[in-house]
């Protein structure tokens, strides 16, 4: 039992320390991109808050996805979406144009199958990748994925705490 | 036997692996189990001939006549596509009673071998003769026979979602009918039974050979609950008093799995333990999973609002950070660590110095155990000075914040869910929580 709880207690550090140091590097990466755009000039009038803030939180996400790993459905889908997302930004508008429409047939098809968003939908709709989960599945999901966000808000509190002050 | 105790706790990631598992996995054990089950009712013949003398009697007296007996029974022993093709012409029919009274180890045979192969989905292998050997000699026979087409219509269910192999379930329903035929016989003990039959029958159904032969008072009064075996696949039984048939059986196993992990959602979400009935928690779940993106949304915002000055601190940060999670103490960090602690954090507010010294100190000083429980102590002081308004103004919050700040206050920290909403996270992923699923 003692050593299951330090297991635990490992893979809770571990969780953090890989979130931590992958988003670390991330942040560093966005700087220094937007050091090459901006120059001089403030990065607030550079590229646009909203974009910068955006930005963040994907690669706090994907920070998140990738520390996880492919153990998880929720964390699968993420690391999906986010290639899809890179993938549409790389390529032309028009076949961004396309993705979207297909994308959003699929949701229509989906819309339609229920009347009215039952909270079991909200769920999905909240938890990456949770159409494809029956309620028991996505339950679980649910519970690792609201610790892993539990984890990323910690973490990015502690950064902002440091970084601000 | 086959010993199926496993509880369902233990067996959360069991429980996975079980629908991981796929149709035709599932459905291969289960012939197995089949098999097995009828080496083991072969085996238990020989214990339960007394209870075939009263079948016999009862036979004997309806005047079945004793046709084809051995060709019955001789088929019976064979595995099932014989006894289709071979076993049941009409006289066999009849004689599916009859092999009873003249030889009670053969008739046993026949018996289990039919009912075994009458309820091929295994469950339901031991319902006729357990239930027989509660009520009674007429009764049994009646229960036997009427069993068959009593149950006809769950077993077809049953057949339809647990059978993998339509042969055995052409089988089935030809055998059903032909026991029809035959219960048409024992009409007058049929009818009065069938009521009782289905539920007792369904309860019995779902113990262990070894049990029913214990004693089946005590096996119905097993009010056990629903186990999980490890690899094969769910065995389920009945508790007593419930309803019985395949369907509902499958839906309870459901229900306890989407408990349970409502229970063990309970315990992460903060401010839950009042909170009863599955569609409450449903919504403190999506409310408390809105208001945890949408703070890192927020911290997001103030991320980008800090980058400019993400100049040197930043690499003081991933040092700081590398050292934070004191399982992977390397000593260039530590050290780079412990030399920032003095000029740069001068101008940090108590609070992150005390942090900072803890990082900075005790990990190149304290055994990794150690120094682990101090960083898990210390940044629950971040949090906490976090939510503290005083301290938050402190932190230079543009205008555009405002907004985004009262909402996240509105919704997630209620007076008295302030500390406990973070805290309560962070020590969940530290406490025993962790040891039920795997990070």
């Amino acid at each position: 039992m003692a050593s299951k709880h330090t297991i635990a207690t490992r893979h809770a550090q571990g969780i953090r320390a890989r979130f931590a140091s992958r988003f670390l590097r991330s942040l560093l990466r966005l700087r220094r991109s937007g050091n090459r755009f901006g120059g001089s000039q403030s990065n607030d009038e550079g590229i646009g808050k909203r974009i910068r803030t955006d930005r963040i939180k994907i690669a706090a996400y994907a920070a998140m996805a990738r520390a996880v790993g492919p153990r998880r459905t929720w964390s699968r889908a993420l690391l999906f979406k986010l290639r899809n997302r890179a993938r549409i930004h790389g390529v032309s508008r028009k076949r961004c144009l396309v993705s979207e429409k297909k994308r959003v047939t699929r949701n229509k098809v989906v819309a339609i199958s229920s009347r009215e968003p039952s909270r079991a939908d909200t769920l999905r709709k909240l938890v990456p990748g949770g159409d494809s989960m029956d309620t028991c599945v996505l339950l679980e999901e649910t519970a690792h994925y609201i610790k892993c966000l539990a984890t990323q808000v910690t973490v990015m509190q502690s950064i902002a705490d440091r970084l601000l002050l | 036997m086959i010993n199926r105790a496993l509880l369902p706790a233990g067996g959360g990631e069991n429980m996975l692996h079980c629908t991981d598992m796929t149709v035709l996995e599932r459905q291969r054990a289960r012939i197995k189990w089949q098999q097995e089950q009828q080496q083991q009712q072969f085996q238990l013949q020989q214990q339960e001939i007394s209870y075939f003398t009263e079948l016999a009697d009862v036979f004997h007296q309806a005047g079945f006549h004793e046709g084809g007996l051995s060709e019955v029974v001789t088929r019976s022993v064979k595995p099932d596509p014989g006894l289709v093709d071979n076993g049941w012409n009409n006289d066999h029919v009849v004689g599916y009673g009859v092999g009873l009274p003249y030889n009670n180890g053969l008739g046993f045979e026949l018996n289990y071998g039919a009912i075994s192969r009458t309820s091929s989905c295994p469950p339901e292998a031991v319902a006729a003769v357990a239930a027989a050997t509660v009520k009674g000699s007429e009764s049994v026979v009646s229960d036997k026979i009427s069993s068959g087409a009593g149950r006809e219509s769950s077993k077809k269910r049953k057949v339809d979602k647990i059978q993998n192999n339509s042969k055995v379930v052409a089988e089935e329903d030809t055998r059903d009918k032909r026991i029809k035929g035959c219960a048409e016989q024992g009409e007058s003990k049929i009818t009065e039974k069938n009521n009782n039959k289905n539920s007792r029958n369904n309860n019995t159904n779902k113990n262990n050979n070894s049990n029913k032969e214990n004693s089946d008072e005590t096996s119905k009064d097993n009010s056990k609950v629903s186990e999980v075996q490890k690899p094969d696949y769910i065995h389920v039984r009945a508790r007593r008093g419930q309803a019985t048939d395949s369907h509902s059986l499958a839906e309870r196993v459901r229900r306890e799995k989407i408990s349970e992990r409502m229970k063990y959602l309970q315990d992460l979400v903060p401010g839950c333990d009042k909170i009863t009935g599955k569609a409450g928690m449903l919504d403190e779940i999506i409310n408390y999973v809105q208001s945890l993106q949408r703070q890192v949304e927020f911290l997001s915002m103030k991320l980008a609002a800090a980058n400019p000055r993400l100049d040197f601190n930043v690499d003081n940060l991933f040092a700081k950070e590398q050292a934070f999670p004191a399982c992977s103490i390397n000593f260039p960090t530590i050290g780079m660590s412990s030399d920032m602690t003095n000029p740069a954090y001068l101008q940090f507010n108590p609070a992150q110095q005390q942090l900072l010294a803890c990082c900075g100190l005790d990990m190149g000083i304290d055994p990794p155990d150690m120094a682990l429980k101090r960083t898990t102590s210390a940044p629950v002081s971040i949090p906490e000075t976090f939510l503290d308004s005083s301290c938050f103004t402190q932190t230079h919050p543009p205008p555009t914040w405002d907004a985004d700040l009262q909402n996240l206050y509105n919704v997630a920290f209620d007076q008295g869910r302030q500390t406990s909403f973070q805290t309560q996270p962070f020590t969940g992923s530290i406490e025993a929580s962790n040891l039920k699923m795997e990070m």
